[in-house]
């Protein structure tokens, strides 16, 4: 089988776990939800304005072709209007896009290469104080909530000593550069402890593997074992863990977006919350949901290309 | 024996250090390599065999485990507390070693032709680019590897399991080594498979005159393939012989039961016998060893002697050449 | 079938034992204990009964008065980090039960009979796992209404897929192992042999489980509260959090401080004791 066949194969499995996905938001959204009515008209709306508001959101038609509107979405990204700002929220989503990814892309590489090489590091020295010090440390960082995080940082060094701005955002590189670089620094911190552990337990799975006992018995040095015969067995995870993280990024950064005020996705889906505005918060959910299955099927494809272990199934 | 020595253990000991204490996993054990004989090394699992083949490649992980104490000559040159990047020339390319498990020893995400041509480049950095190449066709030729010239290019899963350790075998001897160690080479691998990897070890020896440490529990393959045995028990060579004496003269009562377990053997009358006799009990732990006589607890003949009042058993002379028994009561040779 | 229910009850107690017996764990197993022993006090009212009684002006700072300075309202800062104790041990607890219930039935259930059920329950865990789980848990709670049960319910039907794989995956593995066959050949039921044989046999996982969701969920409550969708009418560190962040630029850090201290150790206790507990019970794991 090649590998043109395997991708359209694994694009059908899409098909039923995208359903179930649009089931899921159609049940939450549509079936458990309370009546927009009443978010939208109030309490003293009157029968014929809640009957009006109903149809113009499709919600009295049977259950199974609203379903079936919800699908449409996840193709069409034709989410509707806004109910809060009624703008057409795919033009929302692509103008916060942006924002969210000056801070994300940025995030997503330093942290990676930084939690990576650390990860090797300890690796290389593995139950030497170094390492031990690390994972002291990792665990530490993973216990502290982010919230915190976010909240001292502004205030301690954007706010007390001004090194930062403080909040705010422009538009177009490099005019965005000022205010994004503390939320960075910050995200680098609280995502530091988790990255770090998982890359030195993938790293360490590898280095007890018996072909590393071969390499070690053809005379070869530690380096040699670690950077050539073990590094290229745990790409194979790295690279997959790498990936899989793509579709947060454009979800953007809750906390740091609207402490930062940056307009992103992040600033977005927290207004949604606040102003109870369900097309947009649906749209979200739709959005990562596609993105986030979609970065899964180009892992699996990309899986089968860097390991030639993976037989084609 | 009248050959050259090329590799002398002595007195080795080599300690773990676990949660629950230091433990010996060799403790005291002292054996010869000749040029161009097999030494065959007996014994169950953590008889410490393999810990002993480690030691002399330098491959002891440390922590937790060291060699404590003896020596290790190669040639006349000792390798314990040599220098590692000493160490590094003689390994792979003056001592190889070949492992157990051929489906995992491979490196998975190299091809076949990349893992022989590293131990190639690594210690022949004379050789070019084409010239390894070459060689890496030639060893996988050399250990009877059908169409050479595409299997350089498959990675390991493409490979069944005794091809693999035919590849195993061409990396170990792709730099002609003094030693190959090998530590059940077989015993993953099926019995027609099993027979034709001797076969081929044999064939290579004798082409190129490399002494051989065959480290295995299968007393069939001893009989078949080495020149002199050790019997370890409890991290102790508790009975040392040429193969025809062992096999003709067992002297310690648990050869005799290893003996006694192979399922067409029988050191009694050399017939094949009718019921399989295994051996009673179980290895003690290295952690609580009984003093005296380590097999005490599963021995027929064991006696008060045994059970520590004379000490350890040490090995002693018995009858034949260079054969040697650590036991109070060794069997009456029938 | 009992030397394997006695072989599982055994890891457990050796694995406890190795906690006891390692200075690290045992102090973080101890950590866990008074943190537990105090939400059964405060919930008893017996321990920090006064969190919503003023003792003196609005934003004290810490000092002799109050140990942790007061809030907005004269509170003790003090007082209510530790009747929030109370709710952050309610939301890791019952969070921690709904996923490993709905977890490991789920799991058993599909690892066991395997087949249509099989990949139904694969379906729907890879749809729900498919949902980026902030985004599942703010669609959730936000449909659900701000309150203490939509924090339950919220954090509970997000957390239950990773071991609900890990369930399926080990309980394939034991469906072929002989004490079941032992147990097919006296004639043993479906819901015996999946209760009495196959599920103490996998007890260690959840017991694994429960200290990460214990963890994950405590500190995802911040994320809840910050979305105003958290836990209303009681102190939670989450709320404590959030509420700081219109304080921090008047100087007052205390209650940023001492929630963020609390909540800190309680979750670094239970990392260091669900590695301990890993390390012993699954020992492939191990020196990871």
């Amino acid at each position: 089988m090649n590998l043109y066949a395997y991708i359209l194969r694994r694009l059908l499995y899409v098909i039923p776990v995208l359903l179930g996905v649009c089931l899921v938001i159609f049940v939450l959204f549509n079936l458990v939800a309370p009546d927009p009515a009443f978010i939208l008209l109030g309490k003293h709306a009157t029968h014929q304005q809640i009957a009006e508001l109903h149809h113009e959101l499709g919600m009295d038609k049977p259950f199974i072709a609203q379903y079936f509107d919800t699908v449409k979405t996840a193709f069409t990204f034709d989410f509707g209007y806004s109910w809060a700002s009624k703008q057409n929220i795919w033009q929302m989503i692509k103008a916060g896009a942006g924002p969210s990814l000056s801070v994300t892309g940025p995030l997503f590489v330093i942290s990676n290469i930084f939690a990576i090489s650390l990860a090797l590091l300890v690796a290389f020295y593995r139950g030497k104080l170094i390492d031990k010090f690390v994972l002291v440390l990792s665990i530490a960082g993973m216990s502290i909530p982010s919230l915190a995080v976010v909240l001292f940082g502004q205030w301690f060094f954007a706010y007390k000593l001004g090194l930062f701005e403080i909040s705010g955002y422009e538009n177009g590189f490099p005019n965005f550069i000022p205010y994004v670089i503390l939320p960075v620094i910050l995200y680098v911190f609280i995502s530091f402890g988790g990255d770090t552990r998982f890359y030195r337990t993938v790293i360490l799975d590898e280095a007890y593997q018996d072909y590393v006992r071969t390499a070690r018995s053809k005379g070869l040095s530690e380096l040699k074992v670690m950077f050539k015969h073990v590094l290229k067995n745990s790409m194979i995870p790295i690279l997959t863990q790498i990936i899989i993280q793509i579709p947060y990024l454009i979800l953007g950064l809750i906390f740091a977006e609207s402490f930062f005020s940056i307009p992103g996705l992040g600033a977005m889906t927290i207004n949604a919350i606040n102003n109870s505005d369900f097309p947009v918060i649906k749209a979200m959910t739709i959005l990562s949901a596609v993105a986030f299955i979609l970065f899964g099927v180009i892992t699996d494809v990309l899986y089968t290309v860097v390991d030639p272990r993976m037989k084609l199934k | 024996m009248n050959t050259e020595k090329i590799l002398e253990v002595k007195d080795l000991v080599v300690e773990f250090r676990t949660e629950r204490g230091v433990v010996k996993a060799v403790n005291g054990v002292n054996f010869e390599v000749h040029k161009g004989k097999t030494l065959g090394i007996v014994g169950e699992s953590g008889s410490g065999k393999s810990v002993s083949a480690l030691a002399i490649m330098g491959l002891i992980p440390n922590p937790p485990g060291r060699v404590a104490s003896g020596q290790i000559l190669y040639r006349g040159k000792s390798l314990v507390n040599i220098d590692p990047s000493e160490m590094r020339k003689i390994r792979g390319n003056k001592i190889a070693m070949i492992f157990q498990e051929p489906m995992t020893s491979l490196n998975p995400v190299f091809t076949i032709g990349n893992q022989i041509e590293e131990v190639i480049e690594l210690h022949q950095p004379h050789l070019s680019a084409s010239e390894r190449a070459a060689k890496a066709v030639d060893m996988l030729r050399l250990v009877g590897i059908p169409s050479p010239e595409k299997r350089v290019k498959e990675y390991p899963h493409q490979l069944s399991g005794g091809m693999r350790q035919r590849v195993m075998i061409a990396i170990a001897l792709s730099c002609e080594p003094d030693i190959l160690i090998a530590d059940e080479p077989t015993t993953a691998l099926d019995v027609t498979i099993q027979a034709q990897i001797l076969e081929l070890m044999n064939k290579l020896q004798k082409e190129l005159g490399m002494g051989i440490i065959l480290i295995t529990h299968d007393l069939g393959v001893v009989a078949e393939t080495c020149d002199h045995v050790a019997v370890m028990y409890c991290g102790q060579i508790v009975e040392s012989a040429d193969v025809e004496t062992l096999f003709n003269h067992p002297s310690h009562p648990y050869t005799k039961g290893l003996m006694d377990s192979i399922p067409d053997f029988d050191s009694t009358s050399g017939h094949k016998k009718e019921r399989l006799q295994t051996i009673e009990g179980m290895v003690p732990s290295l952690f609580n060893l009984p003093t005296g006589c380590n097999f005490q607890d599963r021995c027929s003949k064991v006696t008060e002697a045994c059970r520590g009042m004379n000490g350890d058993p040490t090995l002693k002379p018995a009858k034949g050449d260079d054969h040697f028994v650590a036991c109070f009561n060794p069997l009456e040779n029938i | 079938m009992s030397t394997e229910v006695k072989k599982s009850n055994s890891l457990l107690k050796a694995a406890l034992l190795k906690i006891v017996s390692e200075k690290v764990s045992l102090i973080a197993l101890i950590i866990v204990a008074i943190y537990f022993g105090t939400a059964l006090l405060t919930s008893l009212n017996l321990v920090a009964s006064t969190w919503n009684t003023s003792i003196g002006a609005s934003y004290l700072a810490p000092g002799a008065d109050a140990l942790f300075g007061t809030d907005i309202f004269g509170r003790s800062v003090a007082t209510r980090v530790i009747k929030a104790t109370e709710t952050a041990v309610a939301i890791g607890v019952v969070v921690s039960i709904i996923a490993i219930v709905i977890g490991t039935t789920l799991g058993m259930l599909a690892g066991y009979f395997g087949g249509i059920i099989d990949e139904i329950i694969v379906w729907f865990y890879t749809t729900f796992s498919s949902i980026p789980s902030i985004m599942l848990l703010v669609a959730i709670a936000f449909i659900l209404g701000k309150g203490t049960t939509t924090v339950f319910l919220s954090l509970g039907l997000t957390s239950w897929v990773g071991l609900c794989r890990i369930v399926r995956a080990e309980v394939m593995k034991h469906k072929e192992r002989e004490y079941i066959a032992a147990a097919n050949a006296i004639g043993a039921t479906h819901s015996r042999k999946l209760i009495k044989h196959i599920l103490p046999n996998i007890s260690h996982l959840l017991i694994i489980n429960f200290t990460q969701t214990f963890d994950s969920a405590v500190k995802a409550e911040v994320v809840l509260s910050f979305l105003g969708l958290g836990v209303v009418g009681r102190p939670s560190w989450g709320t404590m959090i959030d509420d700081s962040k219109l304080e921090l630029a008047r100087g007052v850090w205390w209650q940023l401080a001492a929630a963020t201290l609390a909540m800190f150790v309680i979750v670094l206790a239970f990392n260091i004791l669900g590695d301990a507990l890993r390390d012993a019970l699954d020992p492939k794991l191990k020196g990871k």
